[in-house]
């Protein structure tokens, strides 16, 4: 039989920056000691969110509706407080069609963990802006130039709260799982990791070149607790990219605060779960 | 016999606690009681009304002039005062007009050594007076009522009560009031029967974003959080909303939404990601008349068709339509039981009328009885999520256990993983619709009242059913031969029985609170029906048995 449909090949371009991604998650849920029955990977529609049809290992798949992969991942998390719910998917459908819910599960602080690859274009509809593309882009759809100015995730997690805001790079692969290590590890409540990504096909601009030379890790002295040095960490954007860590408060996770949750989860108390 | 008492007056002014109370306090003397609300978008002013409804014998419908009247401001004594029937009285709030009693409520609630809260409790103590119940029976409601308040606030109002009777007694007017008989305790109203229903059937987790008029059913559920155990989580927006309520299924835990019409376009998405996934999602439509914001606090029937379209794609679903309290209460937990059994979503169409709708019936059970969630238990490394069986169904694992549950919104293999692969594509299609057999199989039947052989017949579904039952009753009682057909369950219907059910008859008349006939237009579309007289009303308000015997008259 041909593979065609053999759904555990990615259909991804040669080079693309998923494979790396994917492979990183991989060895960070391993690396995390996490059982994979109780890990639920949770996308919306893109490139990016095709990733847990990727994975090495056979793992619980949620792979929802373009945009909505923090409400799905939301109730799962407090229907089922014991499982680990990770969200893989691009910046369209996180920062673009899902904004929204990004604003309030970081208000909320439920326990999930967002990892969006964010190349700055939208690739699975051939190469339109994304939220995250630079002014000045120039694609089919906007042949003039983007005018609207780039959605900065950073920024604006830090603003609202949110409780672990980190940025890594596709190209350094360690860093990267590194990363995804931290957030896993991360208890108190919603974690927010943007992975920057080439897109080779249609992003000729934010190459891994591009990337690779301006990515810096942050030093082992940066203090992530520190908001105002958070704030302006965000902003840094050009010659220098910063990638780690970028801000950490000690909020309480949603869940955590949910009275009707301190029984258990919601999910094994059906059968007879009048208090 | 039976008498209307309607209060009015500005939002905010309590004519709804006036109303509830007198609710409560009339089935706590065995009246049979029923109300209904009219009330505008507004938090205060205007003019709103509660009606109160009493009677010997058990009601099924409001009515549309009043015997009492009890006008909180001008405005509503003004507006409300030529609906008011022939030798019906009118109690004043203030100084009053030639032929109307007037007190002023508050004033006399402090007299008697209360405060301005306590006007309802003079209103009330009037209201007994007038319709000449014993007062020290109310008294004694009042002392129920505020029992966890101590002994000085019962007294306070007991107090109340007592002057706000007393004072009647110097006016003349009486009115024949219908004598208490076997009215029962238990009062309950369409926003809490449903959500009761949902609470002991085994919801446990309610995302909504609130929208008039299915608040109620969404405070009813976080009111009874701790009880029952439910998660209640005011979502984002009504498209987190119903994508959470997929995320809460997909983990195990049964789950449903509340909307109306402007609410539910926005989930239409995810509840096609519901029938993609097959996931049992319920969601309880209120409905409200539209289009757009159109009139947010009245009623209307016109979400049937929105819903039975609804979502892109063909993939089944189960629509439900209760009649009264008591079948809100039931296909609150036959929905859910669907939902699960078929894995596909489930809706209950209600609107503004039944939600709101106060009466007094035998009491709701309210016990935890779980309905079964039908899951499988043994998922193991083989396990497929969307393997394919000869009833569509396949075996539901939940994620944490054994198996690994994988579900993709793109079409998918047996094992849910995303596919291009057109003939797989053709099985799943085929597979999900087997499931609407498998519902349409277990459609509840139309309920028949009246004589079989009657030779007009009223077609009617959720909410009409009350005002058409009395309508029937109306035509039987002048010896004249009308039955309905009452559908609880709207989608999918069996064309056949349905036919059958219909049988032959002079006229067949479809009611609906449209402007369209939607239903009939589902009846026709199916083959149930040929041709119908249509009796609509779209202007925002319920229909009365006396309408319907108006309307139907030849």
């Amino acid at each position: 039989m041909s593979d065609l449909y053999d759904h555990t090949k990615a259909t991804w371009c040669p080079g693309c920056g998923n494979h790396l991604i994917v492979r990183a998650l991989d060895q960070a849920i391993e690396r995390a000691g996490l059982d994979r029955h109780r890990v639920v990977l949770v996308s919306g529609i893109g490139q990016a969110a095709k990733l847990p049809h990727y994975v090495r290992e056979p793992i619980n798949v949620f792979n929802g509706l373009h945009g909505r992969a923090i409400p799905p991942a939301t109730a799962l998390k407090l229907a089922n407080h014991e499982l680990e719910v990770i969200i893989t998917s691009g910046e369209g459908d996180m920062y673009g069609e899902g904004g929204n819910h990004l604003l309030h599960a970081m208000r909320r602080n439920v326990g999930v963990k967002a990892f969006v690859h964010n190349n700055q274009i939208y690739a699975l509809t051939k190469g339109q802006a994304s939220p995250t593309s630079d002014p000045g882009t120039t694609t089919k759809l906007q042949p003039y130039g983007v005018v609207a100015g780039a959605f900065n995730p950073l920024a604006l997690a830090i603003s609202q709260g949110c409780s672990f805001v980190a940025r890594s790079f596709a190209g350094l692969p360690d860093h990267l799982e590194e990363m995804m290590v931290a957030a896993l590890a991360h208890k108190g409540g919603f974690a927010l990791l943007d992975i920057l990504q080439p897109c080779v096909t249609f992003n000729k601009i934010n190459t891994f070149k591009w990337y690779k030379d301006r990515v810096r890790p942050l030093d082992s002295a940066y203090d992530p607790f520190d908001r105002a040095r958070a704030v302006e960490t965000a902003f840094a954007w050009g010659e220098e990219i910063p990638v780690g860590i970028i801000y950490r408060n000690h909020r309480a996770s949603y869940e955590s605060q949910l009275p009707i949750l301190k029984a258990g989860p919601l999910v094994g108390r059906y059968e007879a779960s009048v208090a | 016999m039976d008498l209307n008492i309607r209060i009015a007056g500005e939002a905010g002014q309590g004519v709804q606690t006036a109303g509830d109370l007198l609710v409560e306090a009339f089935a706590s003397i065995k009246l049979h009681a029923f109300s209904t609300q009219s009330y505008m978008s507004r938090i205060r002013g205007g003019l709103n009304w509660y009606d109160i409804r009493l009677s010997d014998a058990e009601l099924w419908s409001g009515c549309e002039q009043a015997d009492l009247l009890v006008a909180l401001t001008p405005e509503a004594l003004e507006e409300l005062r030529p609906q008011v029937a022939e030798g019906g009285l009118i109690l004043y709030d203030g100084e009053a007009p030639d032929g109307v009693v007037g007190m002023h409520f508050d004033d006399l609630a402090k007299e008697a050594g209360g405060n301005a809260i306590m006007g309802n409790a003079v209103a009330a103590g009037a209201v007994f007076g007038l319709l000449g119940y014993d007062l020290e029976q109310l008294v004694d409601y009042l002392g129920v009522l505020f029992g966890r308040k101590g002994p000085e606030v019962i007294a306070q109002n007991a107090a109340c009560a007592r002057r706000g009777a007393e004072l009647v007694t110097a006016h003349a007017g009486r009115l024949t009031a219908p004598q208490p008989s076997d009215g029962p305790q238990f009062v309950t109203d369409g926003a809490s029967a449903f959500g009761l229903g949902a609470c002991t059937a085994g919801v446990k987790f309610v995302s909504s974003y609130p929208m008039s008029p299915s608040t109620g059913v969404l405070n009813f559920m976080a009111g009874m959080s701790e009880r029952y155990g439910v998660l209640v989580e005011q979502a984002e927006d009504e498209i987190a909303a119903l994508n959470m309520v997929c995320g809460a299924t997909y983990a195990g835990v049964p789950a449903m939404t509340t909307t109306s019409g402007g609410g539910f376009a926005l989930m239409v998405e995810a509840l096609s990601l519901a029938g993609m996934l097959e996931l049992p999602v319920l969601v309880l439509l209120a409905q409200r008349p539209g289009p757009a914001t159109g009139l947010p606090t009245r009623t209307g029937q016109e979400d049937l068709q929105l819903t039975i379209h609804a979502g892109h794609g063909e993939f089944p679903r189960a629509i439900y339509a209760p009649g009264t309290l008591s079948q809100a209460y039931a296909l609150a937990r036959e929905a859910l039981t669907m939902a699960h059994r078929y894995q596909s979503p489930a809706i209950v169409l209600m609107d503004q009328y039944l939600i709101d709708m106060h009466r007094n019936l035998p009491p709701l059970d309210e016990a935890y009885r779980p309905i079964d969630r039908a899951l499988t238990s043994d998922g193991g490394p083989d396990y497929r999520r969307y393997a394919l069986t000869d009833s569509g169904v396949s075996p539901r694992a939940i994620p944490g256990g054994e198996a690994f549950v994988v579900c993709d919104s793109d079409e998918h293999t047996e094992d849910g993983h995303l596919t291009e692969d057109l003939h797989v594509r053709v099985a799943m299609v085929d597979k999900r619709l087997r499931k609407e057999e498998g519902l349409r199989s277990e459609c509840l039947p139309p309920e028949l009242y009246g004589p079989a052989d009657a030779e007009t017949l009223l077609l009617c579904w959720g909410s009409t059913y009350g005002p058409c039952r009395e309508a029937i009753d109306t035509f039987a009682a002048a010896g004249q031969s009308v039955a309905m057909l009452h559908f609880p369950q709207v989608w999918p219907l069996p064309a056949e029985a349905v036919r059958a059910a219909i049988g032959e008859r002079r006229r067949v008349i479809c009611i609906e609170g449209n402007a369209r006939g939607q239903f009939a237009s589902v009846l026709r579309e199916s083959g149930a029906l040929s041709a119908c007289e249509l009796l609509t009303r779209y202007d925002g308000m319920p229909f009365t048995g006396q309408e319907i015997v108006r309307r139907v008259s030849p």
